[in-house]
């Protein structure tokens, strides 16, 4: 969707936008525009400037120095009511819908429209949301509560949102994080009609395959600058990899060529079923080996790792653990059998937000670094393993930095906190689901290389991901779709086309 | 307020820096308020009496008065934080601390020696924690509304065994207890102080205090963790209702009888603590450190006013102007501080 948006004047035009906190540089000075009708993709790793740029525009952040000019006239966004008046819209990953409204309520939340002041029929859905749903096709009811939408739907509401607001510059932030391959597709379609339609859609994403085939331009950050400005012709994946890391990255080059079939089985699984998400699944996981798991979302992956690791039980199906029948009836049972789980939701279900680094490392292993069989622990010792651990890790962090909380580090970084707190544990099999989720391209590298060491001590892992470039790091790699795994890839056959011709068979 | 949107003049020159550059100023005199505001206010207090009135209460007298006035509000607010710690809330404490009082007076009184009437009085303190932590990781109940009920099944408890009437020692050693000394210092000091000692390193150095934070701090990650978050809330509940019942015991040992409204001025007065102290060098969390500053400001209040002769309505005003101020503290304290995190 390629416009020569270049001849039009800008909706938004950011001139030389400065901004530190502390001793850091946020922003050091970047300038770009978003011309209507363009499609703008902003990548680069996280803590690189994107996010500061966008809560700038939004009005969360003031810029030390530099202007926005908002159809050239120099604005300054005070506060978020102040975006929304010029008429911008940012859709976060998280999607602040309210899970009890409809979606017609929730698209309506916040309008300026006459049709909001009147407290009518809650029931009722007013003739402008119908407009916007048909023009973005939602399909779905709109009198449907926001929480039994889909992700994918919940996203449309969000965006019918802005369209009510008569938004000109509707940012998206990882839009299809969380999306299956043809959710994401058709999500992406929205885009291009609303870019079709003369709307500036700012498209932030990880996701380089999408930037190119949706975005007209891109920008990339890199420490706080920009690094690259790509326009249609120069959009490619080598440019955006080389704005982001500086450098090129290759992909799949840790990977083992070892044959595992003869080593001990590590983990049985068969027939696991739990509800309507895994029905029957049958794995098996060989010692020393790293396997990874393919699938769609919704394939059930995540809902078996759980049951591996104890955090939910099956319905029905057994496991064998080294031979030993093994039916682990909570998560500290599975921990009792050294098995280990990085969950997918990393604030949610894995960070102390405001909790140290060491906090942060050592939450599964207290109970281990207790001394004398007495619940005591030396906190000098603590810091000092931490710290340690930190560094064997590559964590990225201040010297004395194991106090700091770890909502100082950026994504990568926790993650590897994470990883790190559970090989305190002693596993000797380690879950890892979604490890590189929300992690830039320049770390996510690093978090595979610490896997591959990790397995070289002889651990068993697997790999859940939904990036299926990534599971080429794998030395073998089972496909899950509906519930069971539908096949399995060894050697020369662990290709992203079969990965995804299996899903989708 | 200002106008939201503020189209610059493009006549005006202006470049980002004149204009940012007071806010920026105005952002690290907000952010320094909100780290050590509380201990400004602390010194503010101590500095603003002492000059109204230095005869009496920039005593050496008054100000260990000062202290063992604030030790049963230490000892209670100190088991309160551990609850707060552990992302709980209790309102039941003021009860438990009439009812030890009027269990451990009862029981010396009918002829049970001391300690066993101590012992008796905390196990029963201890139980109400084991249940109110029953209720909140078994059953579910909201901790608001199962310490509210609790709370009021223990004053039905304390009305039951008192009858409704103050109950007066008339011997025993038991008021040895809070009218000792121990190397010249009265004892509810040392208590106070043994306690709050006792609970920083339960938090800060032993597994359950790190768990307790944990699971404070995100439930799910805590029990993803291998935490067991149920049995962590109900020792978080256990101890808040302990600590109480030890300021319960210690209070009725210092007046020589005991009460059923024994518990009624420290539910608001450990909160305020609490929510001050949160404000303390941190940025919104509850810690024993803070919680003691807490402690002190509220306890130095109430002492400077009652030297100024202020009326005694005057103490409430203040006492609720603290709290509400305190949260207002650590809530900005928490917003600026997470803004320049980013």
């Amino acid at each position: 969707m390629s416009h020569s948006a270049e001849a039009r004047t800008p909706i938004v035009e950011v001139e030389n936008l400065i901004k530190t906190y502390g001793a850091i540089q946020a922003l050091k000075g970047i300038s770009l525009k978003f011309y209507p009708g363009e499609i703008h993709g902003l990548v680069g790793a996280n803590g690189a400037g994107k996010s500061t740029l966008v809560r700038s525009l939004a009005g969360l952040e003031h810029p030390d120095s530099g202007e926005i000019l908002v159809h050239g006239v120099p604005t300054v966004v005070q506060n978020p009511s102040a975006a929304s008046k010029l008429k911008f819209a940012f859709i976060h990953q998280e999607l602040n819908l309210v899970k009890t409204f409809t979606a017609a309520q929730n698209i309506m939340l916040g309008s300026n429209s006459p049709e909001n002041k009147i407290l009518g029929n809650f029931r009722r859905v007013p003739p402008v949301v119908k407009k916007v749903a048909q023009r973005i096709g939602i399909t779905f009811p709109l009198d449907k509560i926001a929480g039994e939408l889909s992700v994918h739907q919940q996203w449309l509401v969000s965006i019918a949102r802005a369209l009510v607001n008569e938004s000109e510059l509707i940012v998206m932030d990882e839009p299809t994080g969380s999306l299956d391959a043809e959710e994401s597709s058709r999500l992406l379609q929205v885009c291009k009609d609303l870019a079709s339609e003369g709307v500036a859609v700012v498209f932030i994403s990880h996701r380089l395959d999408e930037v190119i085939e949706i975005c007209g331009r891109a920008t990339v950050f890199r420490d706080g600058a920009v690094s690259a400005h790509l326009g249609r012709s120069d959009l490619t994946r080598e440019r955006l990899i080389m704005g982001i890391v500086g450098r090129a990255v290759a992909p799949g080059e840790g990977r083992g060529s070892q044959d595992f079939s003869k080593n001990r089985i590590a983990l049985d699984v068969q027939g696991l079923t739990r509800g309507r998400s895994v029905k029957g699944a049958n794995l098996q996981l060989r010692e020393g080996e790293m396997l990874g798991i393919a699938g769609l979302v919704g394939a059930g992956r995540t809902e078996l790792a759980r049951m591996i690791f104890g955090a939910d039980q099956p319905d029905a199906g057994s496991m064998t653990l080294f031979g030993q029948s093994y039916a682990p009836r909570s998560v500290s049972d599975g921990m009792a059998h050294a098995v280990a789980y990085v969950p997918e939701e990393r604030r949610a279900e894995a960070l102390f937000l405001h909790l140290s680094i060491s906090s942060n490392l050592h939450a599964a292993s207290w109970q281990r670094r207790s001394s004398w069989r007495m619940p005591w622990v030396s906190q000098r010792r603590t810091v000092q393993d931490a710290q340690k651990i930190c560094q064997d890790l590559g964590v990225v962090m201040r010297a004395d930095g194991a106090k700091q909380p770890i909502s100082a580090l950026s994504g990568g970084n926790q993650q590897k906190v994470v990883i790190g707190r559970w090989l305190q544990t002693a596993p000797r099999i380690l879950v890892l689901d979604e490890p590189t989720r929300g992690v830039d391209v320049g770390a996510r590298a690093d978090i595979y290389s610490r896997i591959r060491e990790i397995v070289a001590t002889g651990m068993s892992v697997i790999v859940i991901s939904s990036e299926f470039e990534e599971l080429l790091e794998c030395d073998r790699v089972a496909v899950m779709s509906s519930g069971t795994i539908v096949g399995d890839l060894v050697a020369d056959n662990v290709t992203v086309s079969n990965m995804l011709a299996l899903c989708y068979a | 307020m200002l106008a939201q949107i503020a189209p610059v003049s493009t006549k005006m020159t202006m470049t980002g820096k004149e204009t940012r550059a007071p806010e920026a100023v105005n952002r690290r005199v907000l952010a320094f308020f909100a780290r050590y505001g509380t201990l400004l206010v602390l010194a503010a207090m101590i500095v603003g009496f002492g000059v109204a009135s230095p005869n009496a209460f920039l005593t050496e007298r008054n100000l260990v008065n000062v202290l063992n006035q604030s030790a049963l509000l230490a000892i209670v607010a100190g088991g309160l934080t551990i609850v707060l710690v552990a992302g709980q809330f209790d309102l039941s404490f003021g009860n438990v601390l009439g009812l030890t009082g009027i269990l451990a007076v009862g029981l010396h009184q009918s002829g049970l020696p001391s300690g066993l009437a101590v012992l008796l009085s905390l196990a029963a303190a201890a139980v109400v924690g084991l249940v109110n932590g029953l209720l909140v990781s078994a059953l579910r109940v909201n901790a608001i509304v199962a310490t509210l009920a609790t709370s009021t099944f223990v004053l039905g408890i304390n009305f039951w065994y008192s009858n409704g009437a103050p109950i007066t020692l008339t011997a025993g050693d038991f008021t040895s207890i809070a009218r000792g000394n121990l190397f010249g210092i009265p004892m509810p000091i040392v208590i106070e102080l043994v306690f709050l000692a006792v609970l920083w390193a339960l938090l800060n150095r032993t597994v359950v205090g790190h768990h307790a934070q944990a699971v404070g701090a995100n439930q799910v990650a805590a029990r993803l963790a291998g935490v067991n978050v149920g049995r962590v809330t109900v020792v978080a509940f256990m101890i808040g209702a302990v600590a109480a019942g030890i300021a319960g015991i210690v209070l009725s040992a210092r007046i020589g009888s005991a009460q059923v409204t024994a518990g009624d001025g420290y539910l608001l007065g450990a909160f305020a603590a609490c929510f001050l102290g949160a404000s303390v060098l941190r940025d919104g969390e509850f810690h024993i450190l803070g919680t003691f500053v807490g402690v002190l400001i509220v306890t130095v209040a109430t002492n400077g006013f009652a030297i100024l002769g202020a009326p005694s309505f005057a103490q409430y005003l203040v006492q609720g102007a603290i709290l509400a101020g305190a949260v207002a503290l650590s809530t900005t304290s928490r917003r600026i501080l997470g803004q320049t995190k980013r």
